[in-house]
This record gives structure tokens, C-alpha cells and sequence, in this order.
């Protein structure tokens, strides 16, 4: 419309000085030969600050005056600086929960599951049935120390002080040889030896363990008192001995889900893994055995990625780190003789049924899975 | 040489009070639009500063099979050519069309040479199987993770290329206006917002050489 008016209006409009525009031109070479120069340089983790701040003293240059931000309206700048701002939040917040989230630390007081009690009217009283379940329940949790026929001779026991229970004599059992009292034993464990609690195993089959071990003996057991049954916090008047105290622990699915390894696919390509993901590939696939035996025998107390801490199913037991600072990890020989015999005195059981080879493979692939950790 | 008089007459679009507001509005804008460029190779530079603060030892060892003479080489053009482009801006605003032609001449020159050095540059990193995800089959780097580099590098340097281009095809396009006279003191907008445009793709290499080449 105001055609002869616009003409004045552009006058105000700054024209950067071809001088000016030269000079900039040249002291941004200049910073380049001086970025490219300093990186040459070692200065440790000084490079990176420095090559940062000579890329943040370009742009400015850039931004002020090839693109005019220094006679421009000052909202312009705002506008554009706030992007930044923004550029900041993202990067501050994802660092925060990638580098400093640490381990998800599950507190058992907080988590109290109550044990519902055993299911049946009447478990103390023993049956084939749970005769036969406790057996195979034994197969699986006790053989390391307990040994296959329940005769205290299992692969860990050599380590172990005092020696596990033979089931076979019926001298010295420490709670008592009677259901109710091994049940007792099993929900509660025996400090300060190496006998732990079972607590997060169902009422079931802990009662199906007792009468599976009293039943190896070789005399029947003696009936249970009122005090026994007392002891054992069973009520033989209702149904199931009623329900137990409220016991801490933690959820198994729960637990499980929080050391489960995760499968290794592998005809999945590994480079295409997400960074975070591709942590995972340290302890890789092509060591499938050893991963197998780590997951087998291992896991459950040094995590999946053997880092100790506390172990879940076990109760509050301070498992050690499998770094390279830990005495068992100096050689294979001490790596061997960790874990054929286990550690006296401690919970780690002795594994004796592994070739040398397969250690081998073992010690290889746990020294890789903790190559990154921190010695302490 | 023409003496600031354009041929064209540009008449502002009627829901503006001046050409004044026309060329405010036109301005913030491309600010707007620069906004969202930097957010979209932000979450690239987060990314880098995820991977560098995971695996700084694989970054390190990968980014040494970075060409950084090339980078450098590319680094001078890019900013050379924004210099060029800030003289063409200017040039069209005091009214030198012929100045302003080989000015824009010479970025879009520029522009073509970098991609020629990045094209020597991605040669020889597809030639050692240096290549993004399940391409990686360099046997150099032990590291199997070093694949997530290479994608970060293509990904990051890709993206900008692909910048690069675009701003070939807009200083072409204002090449072309200025031929014909459409622009002068009283009308520069589009030449204006092109330089924009181009001093960015130059402020992203800016960071991304550093970053990628020299402290990786």
C-alpha cells in the first residue's frame, strides 16, 4: 500500500558490514585450526571441555552475526535460546536415569507376602504323597549340600563347617527329628551355619520336604507334642496349622522376574541392539554353555550380571562381586577352587559337577560379564 | 550493476500492515522453524552423549577410524560458504545484485564440495565395512558395539548431508529470484531466510565435527 514508505522502513534494517563479515569469517578459520590443533594435544578429559567451548564460541559468532541475532529484536534470541533450554532438560534428565539411577533396591520389610498356610487339612501328618513330592522338591534345592541320598555329602559339603545333615542317623538334629520340627528348620534356616531359611518356598512343600527328610531316617519319628507343634508356629485345631506369621520376603515371581537372563536370541543380529540393550551382550551369546551353567548355578546370588549384593531368595546375605578385585577371580586356579569346593564358612556351595573345560568357559565368560566393573 | 532498484515490485500479503511486519513475521518465523531443527538433531547429540557416556573406551577406539583431515577440509568450506552466503544476504540488501549472484554462486559451489568430501568420506567407510547396524563387518574394531557408533555417525552426518542438500535446492531457488531481479534493499526476505537456514546446517557441523572427529 505505503509503497514510497517502504524503502524508509528497510533503512533501520542492519546490513552487516562486509568488514565485519570478513573479520567473523576469519576468526572462525581460525578456531578451527586452533579445535583440530588442541584435540593433537592430550589433555585428558580437558579436550573435550576445551573442543566444546571453542564449537560454543563458533556458533555464537555464527548466531550473532551471520545470522544477525546481535540487531535483531531481542525475541528472536529468547525464541531461539529457549531451544536450548530445552536441549538441556533433555539431556540432564536422560543422564540422570541412565547413569545415575542405579540398581532398583527392593526393601523385603516393605514387601511382606503372608504365607497363606498349607493347603492341606493336615500336613503334618505324613503321606506318600508328600513323601514323593518332597523328594523331588529335595532334588532341587537341597542336593548341593545334602547330597543326592540325603547323606550330608553333596558336592558343597566338603566346604561347609559345620557339616550338612546326614539324614540317615537320627543323632544330632539340631531342632529336633520331627516334622513339625524340620519344618521349623526350614522355615527359619539354622544361624550361623550354612543352613538357610527356606521361607519363600510354599508351606507345601516345605511340609513335603519335612516328611521326605524324616522319612530317610532310620526309625520312625516321634510324634509331636503340643510344644512342638508350639514351636514350629503350627496350630494342629485348624485346618493347615493356620496361617503363618506374616513373613517378609519378596514376591517369587517377583524375584525371579528381577534375575531372570535375559535369552539370548541368537540369530538375532547383535549389532542391532539398543545401547542400553546392548549391555546385555557383554556376557554374549556364543558362550551359550557357559551362560547356561551361570544361569544354572550362579545367578541366583551374583545377579545376572555378577554384581553380588543382596540376595533375594536367600534372605539379607552379602554376596560378593565377581570383579577382578575378588580373590576368586585372580587366576583359573582360584576360580576352580571357588567353585568345586565353595567358600567354608560362607553361603557359597561348592559346585563339583562341571568338567574343566566348562570352567574354563565359566571363568571366561564371568570374567567378561564384570570386565566394567569397578573393583571394591 | 544494478543500482538497488529491483525489477520486481513485491507487494506484502494483505493480512500485514507493512512489508515492515511481512518481513518480522516471515523472520521469527524461520527462528520458530530453527527451533524445531534443533530439537530434531538434539535428540541425535543426546543419543551421542548416551552412547559416549556408556562406552566411552568403544567411542574412543571407533571414532579414531574417522577421517579427520576430511572433516577439518569440510569444516573450513562449511564455514567459508557461510561467510559467502552472509556476503550474499548483505550484498542483496545494499542493493549489488551482481554481487549477490557470485556470492550465492560460490555457497552453492561450496555446498557441492562438501558433499564430494563426504562422498570420499562414506566410500571409504562402507569400503571397511564401517557401516551402520547389521552392515558393521569391520574386523579393526573389537568391540561388537562398535556398530552403534557407525550408526550414530551416519545417522548424525546423514541427517545434516540431507540439510545440506535442501540448501542447495533453496540457494538455487534464490539464485534464481535474484537473476531475474526479483530482490533488492526493499525486498530480501527470502534471501534472508535462506541464510538462516544455511548458517544452521553451518552451526550443526559446527558441534558435529568436534564431537564426532576430534574428542569422540
Amino acid at each position: 500500500m505505503e509503497s514510497h514508505s517502504e524503502k524508509q522502513k528497510h533503512h533501520h534494517h542492519h546490513i552487516l558490514p562486509t568488514r565485519t563479515a570478513l573479520m567473523i569469517g576469519g576468526t572462525l578459520l581460525f578456531l578451527t585450526f586452533v579445535t583440530v590443533w588442541i584435540a593433537g594435544v592430550d589433555l585428558g578429559r580437558l579436550n573435550f571441555v576445551v573442543a566444546m567451548a571453542v564449537a560454543t564460541t563458533k556458533a555464537t559468532l555464527v548466531a550473532l552475526f551471520f545470522m544477525n541475532l546481535y540487531n535483531d529484536r531481542k525475541e528472536n534470541s529468547v525464541i531461539f535460546a529457549t531451544s536450548f533450554v530445552f536441549l538441556a532438560i533433555f539431556f540432564v534428565l536422560t543422564s540422570m536415569d541412565l547413569f545415575f539411577r542405579g540398581k532398583v533396591v527392593v526393601d523385603p520389610k516393605l514387601m511382606t507376602a503372608s504365607q497363606s498356610g498349607s493347603k492341606l487339612a493336615q500336613p503334618w501328618i505324613s503321606t506318600p504323597e508328600l513323601v514323593a513330592k518332597g523328594k523331588e522338591i529335595f532334588s532341587v534345592q537341597c542336593v548341593a549340600c545334602h547330597g543326592v541320598d540325603g547323606q550330608g555329602n553333596g558336592p558343597a559339603a566338603a566346604a561347609l563347617v559345620p557339616a550338612p545333615r546326614n539324614f540317615h542317623s537320627d543323632q544330632g538334629w539340631k531342632n529336633g527329628r520331627k516334622p513339625t520340627l524340620v519344618f521349623k528348620t526350614l522355615k527359619e534356616g539354622l544361624a550361623p551355619s550354612a543352613m538357610a531359611s527356606y521361607a519363600s518356598l510354599p508351606a507345601d512343600d516345605r511340609w513335603a520336604l519335612s516328611h521326605y527328610v524324616v522319612s530317610l531316617g532310620p526309625t520312625a519319628a516321634l510324634a509331636d507334642t503340643p510344644e512342638d507343634f508350639k514351636k514350629a508356629g503350627v496350630n494342629p485345631n485348624q485346618a493347615g496349622g493356620g496361617s503363618e506369621a506374616v513373613v517378609a520376603t519378596i514376591p517369587v515371581e517377583f524375584a525371579l522376574d528381577q534375575m531372570e537372563v535375559k535369552p539370548v536370541e541368537s540369530e538375532r543380529n547383535p549389532h542391532l541392539y539398543a545401547p542400553h540393550e546392548a549391555r546385555w551382550l557383554e556376557r554374549g551369546a556364543p558362550e551359550s554353555r557357559a551362560a547356561q551353567i551361570y544361569s544354572e548355578s550362579c545367578v541366583e546370588c551374583h545377579n545376572s550380571k555378577g554384581e553380588g549384593g543382596i540376595s533375594i531368595l536367600r534372605g539379607s546375605v552379602i554376596v560378593r562381586a565377581l570383579n577382578a578385585g575378588s580373590e576368586g577371580m585372580k587366576s583359573q586356579e582360584a576360580f576352580n577352587r571357588w567353585v568345586i569346593q565353595g567358600l567354608p564358612g560362607n553361603l557359597m556351595p561348592g559346585f563339583g559337577q562341571y568338567s574343566s573345560s566348562e570352567l574354563r568357559d565359566l571363568y571366561r565368560y564371568v570374567q567378561g560379564m564384570t570386565a566394567g566393573h569397578s573393583v571394591d | 550493476m544494478s543500482n538497488g532498484e529491483t525489477a520486481l515490485k513485491h507487494h506484502h500479503a494483505h493480512h500485514f500492515a507493512s512489508a515492515d511486519d511481512e518481513f518480522e513475521a516471515s523472520k521469527q518465523g524461520m527462528w520458530i522453524f530453527l527451533v524445531t531443527e534443533v530439537l530434531m538433531f538434539g535428540g541425535l547429540f543426546v543419543a551421542y552423549g548416551i552412547l559416549k557416556g556408556l562406552y566411552p573406551e568403544m567411542v574412543h577406539e571407533a571414532h579414531k577410524l574417522l577421517a579427520v583431515k576430511m572433516g577439518a577440509i569440510n569444516t573450513v568450506v562449511l564455514i567459508t560458504s557461510s561467510l559467502t552466503m552472509a556476503l550474499a544476504v548483505s550484498s542483496t540488501q545494499k542493493g549489488q545484485r551482481d554481487r549477490a549472484i557470485v556470492y550465492l554462486v560460490m555457497t552453492f559451489l561450496f555446498a557441492c564440495c562438501f558433499l564430494v568430501v563426504k562422498y570420499f568420506e562414506y566410500s571409504a567407510k562402507f569400503h571397511h565395512g564401517l557401516l551402520p547396524g547389521a552392515n558393521f563387518t569391520n574386523e579393526e574394531l573389537k568391540d561388537p558395539k562398535s556398530a552403534l557408533f557407525f550408526s550414530l555417525y551416519f545417522m548424525m552426518t546423514g541427517l545434516h548431508g540431507i540439510h545440506v542438500l535442501i540448501g542447495m535446492g533453496v540457494i538455487a531457488w534464490v539464485l534464481r529470484r535474484t537473476i531475474r531481479g526479483e530482490f533488492g534493499p526493499n525486498f530480501y526476505t527470502p534471501v534472508e531466510l535462506v541464510g538462516f537456514y544455511w548458517h544452521f546446517v553451518d552451526l550443526v557441523w559446527i558441534y558435529l565435527f568436534p564431537l564426532l572427529y576430534l574428542v569422540g
